[in-house]
């Protein structure tokens, strides 16, 4: 086990080389500028900028420079917003899109197996038709649309919640319910698929000829198998959504990381970039990694070591 | 669990069914305005929405709106502009110019303080101005102090500090000589750029200007609170020379950048003002809610001579004569903005009160049967049978589709041209168009100060701001002399004529002048929004 986390870890770091290389070079290859303006100013006054940014250097220059920074885990200043260091963006941002995600990983897990079980429960019935209606509405009404419906109805029109920004435990509430939403969905019809199958095998059979009642044999035998498949995209799922909704974020004035990863993108802002792909990809590659964990602790076919070897 | 979620799921239902059929009446019962807008206690905290995080409040780096609306209420230069866009008096009590035109002493007031108590001096403008031209300060408005003697060698590391010509002559005494004779220079620094800073506080802090705790200002507000990207707060500053006259005791920021949110917002009186979302506009505009106040910008369209068929002049102008001005800002923008038949916009007075505009008239006019001719005769000039495939490009976004494609529309029916359309994202649409490798694309102008040269001067060979490869020297000289001479008559003159030539030559053409359209609460009075220049709260009141 300790040697699997080891080649793991180390395969992790190269992994994460070759994405900021990439990411990198690319972003210098895109056309344009942070300091692009459809106004004026001056030749001199663009170089200035340039040279204070160091963005006059050889594009190898300025990666070894990145690469340096980079190995004290300091991502440098951000441009468009020249008093803030990336550091504290992903500082500043992180939590509160994590706080977000976590709220609406929450409802959307749980509510997302308590319709899949249900439904696999009724194969074929009212709950299940009903219950697959509304995850595939989950999946097909995008979360803007939620977003707004919400809005509308909950907070300008029946006004039980703030329209918009992040000061208490009540502006989380509709962000929450609009972004778990897709989430409940997705998790709803793997959770539904995989406990149909997992039923209809023979321990299951046996269990029920022993007497087992229906909860008892879901919670005991059936769900611990039926949950691998959701196990598998959670992974991603939590590092999509912890770190940030920017269409949520924006329509709820969420000070949160989501816009960091576009506005960035927009305005060349380089160091935000690399910032947010850098976070954001180790997040990720760490998820995936406690997913394969996971694996072996729910399924004990699953042999981490001899992979390893 | 299952009683739960069958009454969430049954729930979440309700809502869409009812959210669908709803939405229309909730607008018209909608409580906009009618809120008492003062807070419980009497007292006057003002609402508004900064849309993002400021970029800096340091004045000579955050060169646009989300830092300088806000910072032109932190702080005040030696003028400020009045609710008739006039520069008066602020931190300079009265000021003299010298017989040439290129030295002005200002004699600033006794009284104007610091919100740390300390006064502000003419030292601190020398050090501020200085430093808004230092090239280690990377300031992206530095070129605007390229007006000032040896600011520009300054910048470009060609000069030295010393030799920049601004000079603290006693404490309250600060003198200035220019490159040349600047009429508008009294206007001109009243930008955000030319704020003072408070020296000590500067040296001693490289980091003042990030957080609110060490934040000095001198104007009529005082930063209190700032979350970063979430909210700040201003609150009356005491020590403010004029603060008899503020009658706000707060503002708050909010930074919400969803237009739809905000104007729900809006609604529910947690925000005093809005912007107007696209899809209410029309609605909005007929119920008479939505204000407009002019801009000083223009919406227009650039010509590339150097590529096929734009170096043909009678082409351009057919191009340009094709296009409905009116039609476009009537049918497709929706927003009552002026049409635009010059570049120069509206609002600038000359030496007898006229405005610029008006006395420059209609410099280029919609008339498809000349603009037929024009192609003709163009195309026969140039010996084509043919024209060449023409495409014009605009950066992605809807607003310029639409009109994009009214003008592909409209060449179609005059001229019988079939244009193509394409679209680039911003940051790739603005180095290929500076790199004139655009045939024909759209273009967009806001003043950076309050004069028609600052319009005028883009087009210019070589200019930053030219990108047509269009070359004038009898355009060129008239700018020049226009930079130079010190009677306001002739100098409108000279840039009158510089407008006739640029559009005999066409090598751009407008569309409309911008302008700004807003929702405001009807308890909320005095905010002033300068056709240049940035917005005032000083004599804002809430009823």
């Amino acid at each position: 086990m300790a040697k699997y986390v080891m080649n793991r870890l180390f395969a992790m770091v190269i992994t994460l080389w070759i994405i900021v290389t990439i990411t990198f070079f690319l972003m210098h290859a895109v056309p344009g500028s942070p300091f692009n303006q459809e106004r004026n100013t001056s030749e001199a006054v663009q170089q200035n900028l340039e040279a204070h940014y160091h963005l006059n250097e050889p594009v190898f220059i300025q990666y070894a420079i990145y690469i340096k920074s980079l190995a004290t885990l300091d991502f440098g200043p951000s441009i468009k917003q020249s008093s803030t260091s990336v550091n504290e963006m992903i500082g500043r941002g992180f939590p509160v899109s994590a706080e977000l995600g976590i709220t609406s990983l929450i409802i959307a897990i749980i509510s997302g197996i308590v319709l899949g079980i249900m439904a696999a429960l009724r194969h074929n019935g009212a709950i299940d038709y009903m219950a697959m209606t509304f995850a595939v509405i989950g999946i097909s009404v995008p979360n803007f649309i939620m977003a707004t419906l919400l809005i509308q109805q909950l907070a300008v029109t029946w006004e039980i919640f703030p329209v918009a920004t992040w000061a208490s435990p009540m502006h989380m509430i509709l962000p929450s319910i609009a972004l778990a939403t897709g989430p409940m969905a997705i998790i709803a019809r793997l959770t539904r698929s995989s406990m149909i199958e997992v039923l209809n095998q023979d321990y299951i059979m046996t269990a029920r000829a022993k007497g087992m009642t229906t909860f008892q044999i879901v919670t005991k035998h059936a769900l611990r198998n039926a949950l691998l498949p959701v196990i598998t995209i959670l992974g991603t799922l939590v590092a999509g959504v912890l770190t940030g909704s920017f269409v949520i974020e924006k329509i709820f004035a969420i000070p949160g990381m989501g816009k960091y990863f576009i506005n960035g993108i927009n305005d060349r802002d380089y160091p935000v970039i690399m910032g947010t792909t850098v976070f954001y990809s180790a997040f990720l590659i760490m998820m995936l990694f406690i997913v394969d964990i996971a694996y072996g602790i729910l399924d004990p076919r699953i042999k981490l070591h001899k992979r390893g070897e | 669990m299952k009683k739960i979620v069958t009454v969430l799921l049954s729930l979440l239902l309700l809502i869409g069914i009812v959210g669908c059929t709803t939405t229309e009446n909730s607008s018209s019962n909608s409580n906009s305005g009618s809120d008492d807008a003062k807070q419980e206690d009497g007292t006057k905290v003002l609402k508004l929405n900064n849309g993002s995080e400021p970029t800096s409040f340091d004045p000579p780096i955050g060169f646009d709106s989300v830092s300088w609306n806000a910072l032109n209420n932190l702080m005040e230069g030696l003028t400020r502009l009045d609710d008739a866009d006039q520069p008066q008096p602020a931190a300079a009590k009265e000021w003299e110019k010298s017989e040439d035109g290129k030295t002005y002493t200002f004699h600033l007031r006794e009284d104007a303080k610091w919100s740390n108590g300390e006064p502000v001096t003419a030292e601190d403008f020398e050090y501020a101005w200085k430093r808004l031209a230092n090239p280690d300060t990377a300031s992206p408005a530095a070129f605007l102090s390229y007006f000032i003697e040896g600011a520009e060698a300054f910048n470009t590391g060609e000069g030295s500090e010393e030799d920049m010509m601004v000079k603290a002559v006693d404490e309250t005494t600060f003198e200035v000589t220019l490159e040349s004779p600047v009429a508008f220079f009294p206007n001109l620094i009243s930008n955000p750029a030319f704020f003072p800073v408070h020296k000590a506080t500067v040296e001693e802090n490289p980091e003042w200007h990030t957080e609110a705790d060490t934040y000095v200002s001198n104007g009529p507000f005082k930063l209190t609170k700032w979350e970063h990207d979430s909210e700040f707060e201003f609150s009356k500053n005491e020590n403010y020379w004029d603060a008899d006259n503020v009658k706000l005791d707060q503002v708050n920021w909010a930074m919400v950048d969803d237009t739809n949110t905000e104007y729900q917002m809006y609604k529910t009186g947690e925000l005093h003002t809005s912007d107007v979302p696209a899809d209410l506009s029309e609605e909005l505009f007929s119920d008479g809610k939505a204000q407009v106040e002019d801009q000083s910008g223009t919406y227009f369209y650039r010509f590339n001579l150097e590529m096929e068929p734009f170096q043909n002049e009678n082409i351009r102008k057919a191009f340009a004569m094709a296009v409905d001005q009116q039609k476009i800002v009537e049918f497709v923008t929706k927003n009552e903005e002026k049409p635009a038949y010059g570049f120069v916009a509206y609002g600038f007075e000359d030496a007898s009160g006229g405005d610029f505009r008006e006395v420059g008239g209609d410099l280029v006019t919609t008339d498809a049967d000349q603009a037929k001719e024009l192609l003709e005769k163009g195309m026969e000039e140039e010996g084509y049978d043919q024209l060449p495939a023409v495409t014009l490009t605009y950066n992605t976004s809807d607003d310029h589709k639409k009109i994009a494609e009214t003008l592909q529309q409209m060449y179609k029916e005059v001229l019988g041209v079939d244009v193509e359309l394409a679209n680039q994202e911003w940051n790739v649409f603005s180095d290929e168009q500076k790199q004139l490798n655009l045939q024909f694309s759209r273009s967009s102008f806001l003043a950076d100060y309050g004069d028609p040269i600052n319009f005028l001067e883009s087009f210019q060979t070589d200019h930053s701001m030219n990108r047509t490869g269009w070359s004038n020297e009898e355009y060129d000289s008239l700018i020049a002399k226009a930079k130079e001479e010190t009677d306001e008559a002739k100098r409108f003159e000279y840039m009158h004529d510089a407008e006739e030539l640029l559009f005999e030559e066409m090598p751009i053409f407008p569309i409309h002048f911008y302008n700004q359209v807003y929702l405001q609460n009807e308890d909320v009075t005095g905010i002033v929004r300068h056709p240049v220049g940035y917005m005032e709260l000083k004599w804002a009141d809430i009823k």
